[in-house]
């Protein structure tokens, strides 16, 4: 088996990734715990940069599937689908990270604000972006399909991201992506960044290789749409009667 | 004589009526064909009407109760059962579009008749199951006015939502896709209507600002609509 650059730069992200997820939990555990949740503030350091990362997969699928009515090339339909299932993936983890959150500091694992809602809500829209796909049999009008989905999908991230100040509730509104200055110590900045840095390279090196696998579905695909394969009907021959040539 | 399967049909080149009437076709001809089944009438309405019924069974038949939550109710009912008056004939909807196609019809003319038939239905559900919701629940009406706002605006939304989504699934192998894809997307149909109606009978000033989100997805849903319509049209 020979081993190509792409296969070298690809096993290079999933090095860079693993030691980026080292590094965050090492800086996480170096901070001293935050003055009013203690330790339980540290999953925030998943939790926040979990959903960014959620919303640049988002936004990933949302350029693949444009790029894709554009030029009609199937790559930006591999990038548009890896992107969304990554991105679903975090913004499970986010709600996870989010309820084992909230259990200690709020009481219960769910609270009905409208930011969990709406996160809730994007999730199952992406969920739905995934289950059109599998819906449809033909490559190309799944790619265009879905295209359009992830097009009209991606208005439900803003009101996700402002649902914090639109209905003020439990859910504290916004600590970084805020109008005004951040609100967070310089440690925990730290700390977070590390774990936002960690969720991008675990993000894309899963992306990098889902857009591969992508990639060998179609290539599979087309393969067998093309090969001369036996069908059911050549096991069957004509009758003849006993004794003909 | 062979005509290219995705080509108009040359007596359509002759008499292309411009967007405008030819959308007034499209819904006439889908409202047409919901007189002749009567879908929405004896399917669609009947079983909202039951889902207001049911509701007050799970949650306890305390009036005052109903009577605060009632309006709430009324719009998930709305907005669930609302998709199925979208989506009465996705079931076709390839084969009406390939039709459309060869007779040279404008997609975006398509998708505009489609939605506006399925948004005169849907205010006749909205209307219908409102008015048992209001009975039934006690629901005090006193500044209905600014319902003639909010239920055409929620209508034309779940209309174009649901048009546009029924053309996305169109073809795909699970028949119950549309009202997931639906749903999520409809939702600040549901927030800006809630929100608008207790606006009303709270703060009557309030309300606006409602109305406009309102608006602002059916600006967004139309526009969305209209650019895509041609890419979902095509086959293959």
């Amino acid at each position: 088996m020979t081993v190509t650059t792409q296969d070298q730069r690809r096993g290079v992200l999933d090095v860079a990734a693993i030691v980026a997820i080292a590094a965050a939990v090492l800086v996480a555990f170096a901070t001293p715990p935050e003055a009013t949740q203690g330790n339980v503030a540290r999953l925030f350091n998943i939790h926040v940069p979990s959903i960014l990362v959620a919303y640049l997969c988002f936004g990933l699928t949302l350029i693949g599937g444009t790029a894709y009515l554009v030029t009609r090339r199937l790559r930006f339909d591999h990038l548009a689908v890896a992107a969304a299932e990554v991105g679903v993936v975090f913004t499970g983890l986010t709600m996870l990270v989010g309820m084992i959150w909230a259990k200690p500091i709020w009481g219960v694992y769910w609270t009905w604000s409208a930011r969990l809602i709406l996160t809730a809500v994007m999730f199952f829209g992406y969920l739905g972006y995934l289950a059109l796909r599998r819906a449809i049999d033909d490559p190309i009008a799944r790619a265009r399909r879905a295209a359009v989905f992830g097009i009209i999908s991606i208005g439900i991230i803003p009101i996700v991201h402002f649902s914090v100040l639109w209905w003020r509730d439990v859910h504290q509104p916004p600590t970084l992506l805020r109008p005004d200055e951040m609100q967070i110590d310089g440690p925990l900045l730290a700390a977070f960044l590390a774990g936002l840095v960690a969720s991008t390279l675990v993000a894309a090196a899963l992306i990098v290789r889902r857009y591969r696998l992508a990639a060998r579905e179609a290539e599979l695909d087309s393969l067998l749409a093309s090969a001369d394969v036996p069908v059911a009907g050549d096991a069957v021959t004509a009758p003849t009667l006993d004794g003909a040539p | 004589m062979t005509i290219p399967s995705r080509q108009p049909l040359p007596l359509a080149d002759a008499v292309q009526p411009g967007l405008r009437r030819q959308m007034m076709a499209v819904a006439r001809r889908d409202l047409r064909r919901e007189l002749r089944r009567g879908e929405v009438a004896w399917v669609t309405i009947p079983f909202g009407a039951v889902a207001v019924l049911a509701i007050p069974l799970a949650i306890g038949i305390d009036v005052p109760t109903l009577n605060r939550v009632g309006p709430g109710l009324y719009w998930v009912v709305v907005l669930l059962f609302g998709v199925l008056v979208t989506v009465r004939h996705t079931a076709t909807e390839q084969g009406v579009a390939a039709v459309s196609a060869r007779l040279g019809i404008d997609p975006a003319a398509a998708y505009l008749g489609a939605a506006t038939a399925s948004a005169v239905l849907l205010v006749v559900f909205e209307v219908a199951v409102g008015m048992i919701a209001v009975a039934l629940y006690d629901i005090d009406p006193e500044r209905w006015p600014w319902l003639l706002l909010v239920v055409p605006a929620v209508a034309v939304g779940l209309a174009l939502l649901g048009t546009m989504a029924g053309s996305v699934a169109a073809g795909a192998t699970a028949t119950n896709l549309v009202p997931f894809l639906v749903v999520p997307l409809a939702l600040p149909l549901l927030i800006g209507a809630t929100a608008a109606f207790d606006a009303g009978l709270t703060q009557p000033g309030g309300i606006l600002r409602w109305v406009l989100m309102l608006l602002l997805v059916d600006v967004a849903a139309l526009v969305l609509g209209v650019l895509t319509a041609r890419q979902l049209q095509e086959t293959g």
